[in-house]
């Protein structure tokens, strides 16, 4: 146990967290204000700490706040009251083991040691997050059952027969996957993704097998209970679903677990389709050499898009009151930007100015990649977003024909022209 | 450390299995079984056999038992319509006697086994690919045979789950 190793495990818990838990009050603000935009509205824009409002993200956290002081009111029907308080429980954990295999950069070497960049430092990869994800079922199904009303049954019902049907699909579109990248860790994956194909374009998953990645992301949106395969919840029909009788932090925690299972599940879609913690054209190897030059252009970009997001916000973020002290948000959000220009520049320049031993590129290379995957699980999530508040609910007979008659037969026969395609190629 | 994880787990497991004995509810006994599931995964994962605890979860925990949760709760089987079971206890004494010869057997062949310890694991031990090579070089045709087993399996669901056309 020396200080580096405590140090890096430590940077890969907290990532880890950040990803997951630490991304639902922002998922929850970009539903809202995306639907808001969608349906021709603002959404949630006015709560504010002291003037500033971050543009409604301050909601999210009051949202919290009203969830953990709400009473926590269990219903006397319920007779199975253990495994009422169980059931978000799996849901939770279980969403949350799913995140801790994902790669946020490349195995980081510093002195002789090298680091596996990811919360739990194993290569099961695609397994371990098919297991967990499928774990996450009992906490609907338990959760409906001992809700003991006939909605709250449906719902879990629903939820059991929708993951059989598209487990199996999901299932069959990852051995393609398999197939083409040779291993089942996350990690190869990505290295892999870094490398191009023939020679210009950067071998993307979702360019290597475009139909794998369809069905794939097709069956995440149905694993992850979102519209448009919300029929667990459906709550035209079933008033809540399998939540229904669930209150306060109880309802809390599937609330948060559905948010911190679409973000594993955005993040398994861009490590395996969109080159994971990649910049296209820019593999590990190829960012390790030309670091100066990266670093030059960082010093060079960084404060033209401050500038630019600068005058944005004072262009966009008013409150037409004058006196109000909503008004003072933009003149300390512009002063914030330039700090973390001052700072961020200085530290670049500084490092330029020393110079990049190998530690040193390492690292700088692992907070790129770290960032990227960021910005890439962010936009990822905004799809989920955007797609819930686009498409209607599918019908039940509806969702079924689409698991078993069309996804199914697709990732079959994706497997046998991709096996056909790897043995004639011989790769 | 790791003796206790082998204690718990082997706990869990043990009590898992007397649990799905025990209940009277269906949905209590197959929830008993998941966690005997479960705590043998971890088992597993002790021996450093990653991808038989993977695919246990999987397989069993996460489809197998899921059906079997699924059809219990479609049937939703009132308290007042489960049986009564009255000769249960004395059953279970008849079976736990009729287990003893068999469990000598077992514990029999344990002690008789060399002592071997300490045999350090290839590092690649149990990990997917050697499997795989052991599973298509070794073992291909009782593997090929199950398979076919397992797809006459489904094709008989299927048939029997068809409505007659008349």
């Amino acid at each position: 146990m020396n200080a580096i190793l405590v140090g890096v495990v430590l940077v890969n818990i907290i990532l880890a967290l950040l990803f997951s838990l630490g991304a639902a009050p922002i998922l929850v603000w970009i539903e809202r204000r995306v639907a808001g935009f969608i349906q021709d509205r603002l959404g949630p824009n006015r709560c504010h700490i002291n003037g500033i409002r971050l543009g409604g993200l301050i909601q999210s956290f009051a949202d919290m706040l009203k969830l953990v002081f709400k009473e926590d009111f269990e219903p006397k029907s319920i007779k199975e009251s253990f495994f009422f308080s169980l059931a978000p429980v799996i849901v939770f954990s279980s969403a949350f083991l799913t995140f801790m295999v994902m790669p946020f950069a490349d195995d980081l070497k510093i002195g002789d040691q090298i680091f596996m960049m990811q919360g739990l430092p194993i290569d099961l990869g695609i397994l371990w997050f098919l297991a967990f994800a499928g774990l996450s079922v009992y906490g609907i199904m338990l959760g409906g059952w001992a809700s003991n009303n006939k909605y709250s049954l449906l719902g879990a019902i629903r939820a059991g027969a929708q993951v059989i049907s598209y487990e199996a699909a999901m299932g069959l579109s990852l051995v393609s996957i398999l197939i083409t990248y040779g291993s089942i860790h996350l990690g190869d994956m990505v290295a892999y993704q870094g490398t191009l194909l023939f020679g210009f374009i950067p071998a993307w998953g979702i360019l290597m097998q475009p139909l794998a990645a369809i069905i794939f992301i097709v069956t995440a949106f149905a694993e992850a209970n979102r519209t448009p395969f919300d029929l667990a919840e459906g709550e035209s029909e079933l008033v809540g679903g399998f939540h229904t009788e669930y209150s306060a932090m109880r309802f809390g925690l599937f609330f948060v677990g559905e948010y911190v299972a679409m973000s594993a599940s955005s993040a398994l879609i861009v490590t395996l389709f969109l080159g994971g913690y990649h910049l296209p054209w820019l593999n590990t190897q190829v960012l390790k050499e030309n670091m100066t030059g990266v670093i030059a252009f960082l010093v060079v970009v960084i404060p033209l898009v401050s500038f630019l997001f600068a005058r944005w916000i004072g262009k966009n973020n008013q409150w037409i009151d004058k006196e109000n002290i909503r008004n003072r948000e933009s003149k300390i959000l512009t002063k914030g930007l330039l700090l973390i220009n001052i700072v961020i520049i200085s530290l670049l320049v500084f490092l330029l100015w020393i110079g990049l031993e190998e530690t040193g590129t390492n690292i700088a290379t692992a907070i790129i990649q770290i960032v990227t995957f960021a910005i890439k699980l962010l936009l990822m999530n905004f799809v989920f977003v955007w797609v819930r508040w686009t498409l209607p609910r599918f019908r039940y007979d509806q969702l079924q024909d689409l698991g078993w008659k069309v996804l199914i037969p697709l990732s079959i026969a994706n497997i046998f022209v991709t096996a056909t395609v790897v043995v004639v190629l011989g790769v | 450390m790791l003796d206790i994880v082998f204690f718990l787990l082997a706990f869990f497991a043990i009590a898992g299995a007397i649990g799905m004995i025990l209940f009277h509810q269906p949905v209590h006994s197959a929830l008993s079984l998941i966690l005997t599931i479960i705590a043998l995964a971890g088992l597993f994962a002790l021996l450093s056999a990653s991808f038989l605890f993977m695919v246990q979860i999987i397989v069993y925990a996460g489809a197998i038992i899921t059906l079997l949760i699924f059809i219990i709760m479609f049937l939703n089987v009132k308290e007042s319509n489960l049986p009564k079971e009255p000769h249960k206890y004395p059953a279970m004494v008849v079976g736990f006697v009729c287990l003893i010869p068999f469990n000598i057997l077992v514990l029999r062949a344990f002690y008789k086994m060399p002592s071997s310890q300490n045999i350090p694991l290839e590092t690649d031990f149990g990990s997917i690919k050697t499997l795989g090579w052991e599973l298509f070089n070794q073992w291909l045709l009782p593997f090929e045979l199950i398979s076919i087993l397992l797809l006459v399996a489904l094709i008989g669901a299927v048939v029997f789950g068809r409505k007659d056309e008349v």
